[in-house]
């Protein structure tokens, strides 16, 4: 498709279906720059995808748009091949909008790398998660302010980062970072306190005893923060520090704990991450 | 999504300030009924709470008047006035209204913007005792609320402004009024500050509010919210801190 005057317009839509002992991928279009690997089925039932977000990255006026449905049962697992990069922005904004549907009993590991948000760039990104009364859903969402390891600091521009969970239309969670690189935010020990790399990690499902065992098992590396949580329906971990690739392997540990609670799986990493 | 909700009259405590100007006048401007709602005489139980305060103190991020000043204040700019400030502008209105789908909407998104468990807890209980109180005075609707199992503390105290009468502009300006002040109690106690420094604090806060109450009027639905990520880090810590003054 043709770039037009205001950006890339980019969609994907997938949908995964239970069929006899394992889940596959029944229904792919895309429509522009955004695309998906054929499934990989490291263990056997549950689809390892890979996303793959366009060559290069994201630039003020793209629009992109992610849709994924899971039908009842159906379980996958989705990742991306290499961060996300949202690039400097002359003034328009980028949006990404993503909608992962989960019918009942069905099960969603949303797990992308994490999105690099270049100095300046202008943002606008929405996740929303919709669950039915026995769906499971783990996920996280990583982000690093502009590429502290090339001395480029987020300084100006604007990301909203939206993400919803939903179960019948009853909100879960809700959250929103609004970050602007000249806003006290970024340095004020209530807010990032100076770290340029912030991640959530979210779980709904049979949660009980997990926040314990996290607590007891994992943890940041020195100088960077680790904590978790447990609201009512959902699990939420979240790490501050400065690089992406630690914050994952934090992230990743407490994962494997949550997976054989939630999925009844052993934890089983995409190859991809170890590339 | 819902509309944008239409511009409020009268920012903040703007009657209150107004007593200087009219200081000379012999007439009560002042509305009565919103100090009630904003005193800490109200019975429901505020003070235990110091929203992860307790922690950024263990934690030597707060050791001084200037510090808790900028913890206190940079949290009423983000957190309140991008979230609790324009969601009760939203129940004042839908209550108002009498809409209570709308009411529910907006209280179940408060809740389910609460970072952790102590925060959703602390708000929760709130909510109820302030509920129970409302019920005891026969506030009307506030039967609605009792069999609710998510709520939010600003769901009943937009009911009760409504039912006394108090302006969308005032009741948010002495909802963050009674956040701060509780805010300062707490800093009072665990920093520690002496009683002039927490008067200071909460003098150079109350300035700022009237501000505060018209830019959270200008915040679309899809705008509202905001996460403060070291103090929401902090509540989730503090629910297990070893030694606590404050509730988790």
């Amino acid at each position: 498709m043709p770039q037009n005057d205001s950006g890339w317009q980019a969609s994907l839509q997938l949908e995964f279906e239970q069929r006899d002992s394992r889940t596959v991928l029944a229904y792919r279009k895309h429509h522009g720059p955004l695309g998906v690997q054929r499934a990989f089925y490291p263990e056997q039932a549950c689809p390892h995808i890979y996303i793959l977000h366009p060559p290069g990255g994201v630039v003020g006026g793209d629009q992109l748009s992610i849709d994924i449905s899971l039908q009842s049962g159906a379980h996958a697992l989705v990742t991306s091949p290499a961060a996300a990069k949202f690039y400097r922005s002359a003034g328009d904004q980028a949006k990404l909008h993503q909608t992962l549907h989960l019918a009942d009993y069905a099960k969603l590991e949303w797990l992308p790398q994490e999105t690099i948000y270049y100095n300046a760039a202008e943002v606008c990104s929405t996740t929303r998660v919709e669950l039915d009364e026995n769906s499971c859903f783990i996920g996280w969402e990583m982000y690093c302010l502009g590429r502290p390891a090339a001395n480029e600091y987020f300084t100006q521009g604007h990301i909203s980062q939206r993400l919803e969970i939903r179960r019948k239309d009853i909100p879960l969670w809700l959250e929103q970072t609004a970050i602007s690189g000249n806003g006290e935010m970024l340095q004020a020990p209530w807010g990032m306190s100076g770290r340029a790399l912030a991640a959530t990690m979210v779980a709904v499902g049979p949660v009980d005893g997990l926040a314990e065992e996290i607590r007891q098992h994992v943890s940041a590396i020195a100088g960077d923060y680790f904590s978790v949580t447990r609201l009512d329906d959902v699990l939420v971990c979240r790490y501050l520090g400065t690089e992406a690739q630690r914050a994952r392997q934090c992230l990743v540990a407490a994962w494997q704990l949550i997976r054989p609670k939630l999925l009844g799986l052993p934890a089983c990493e995409p190859r991809i991450w170890n590339t | 999504m819902n509309p944008r909700p239409a511009p409020i009259a009268a920012a903040g405590m703007g009657t209150i300030m107004a007593m200087t100007d009219t200081q000379r006048g012999t007439s009560c401007t002042v509305p009565l009924p919103l100090l009630q709602l904003v005193s800490p005489a109200l019975p429901v139980g505020a003070y235990a709470y110091s929203q992860a305060l307790e922690y950024a103190v263990d934690a030597g991020w707060v050791t001084n008047e200037q510090q808790a000043a900028d913890w206190i204040a940079g949290l009423m700019r983000h957190a309140q006035v991008h979230l609790d400030a324009p969601v009760l502008l939203r129940l004042h209105q839908a209550w108002q209204a009498d809409d209570h789908e709308r009411v529910m909407y907006w209280n179940q998104y408060l809740y389910a913007s609460r970072e952790t468990a102590e925060l959703q807890a602390e708000d929760y209980t709130l909510a109820r005792a302030l509920i129970r109180l409302l019920i005891d005075l026969d506030i009307r609707h506030t039967s609605l609320l009792k069999e609710k199992k998510r709520l939010s503390y600003a769901c009943p105290f937009a009911l009760a402004a409504v039912q006394w009468q108090i302006s969308a502009g005032d009741t948010i300006a002495g909802y963050l009024w009674s956040w701060a002040e509780n805010q300062v109690a707490a800093a009072i106690k665990l920093v520690p500050l002496g009683q002039t420094a927490g008067q200071r604090i909460l003098l150079q806060l109350g300035q700022t509010i009237p501000a505060l109450v018209e830019s959270a009027q200008q915040i679309k639905d899809d705008e509202i919210g905001q996460v403060a990520h070291m103090q929401a880090m902090a509540s989730a810590w503090h629910e297990h801190q070893y030694s606590r003054l404050f509730r988790s």
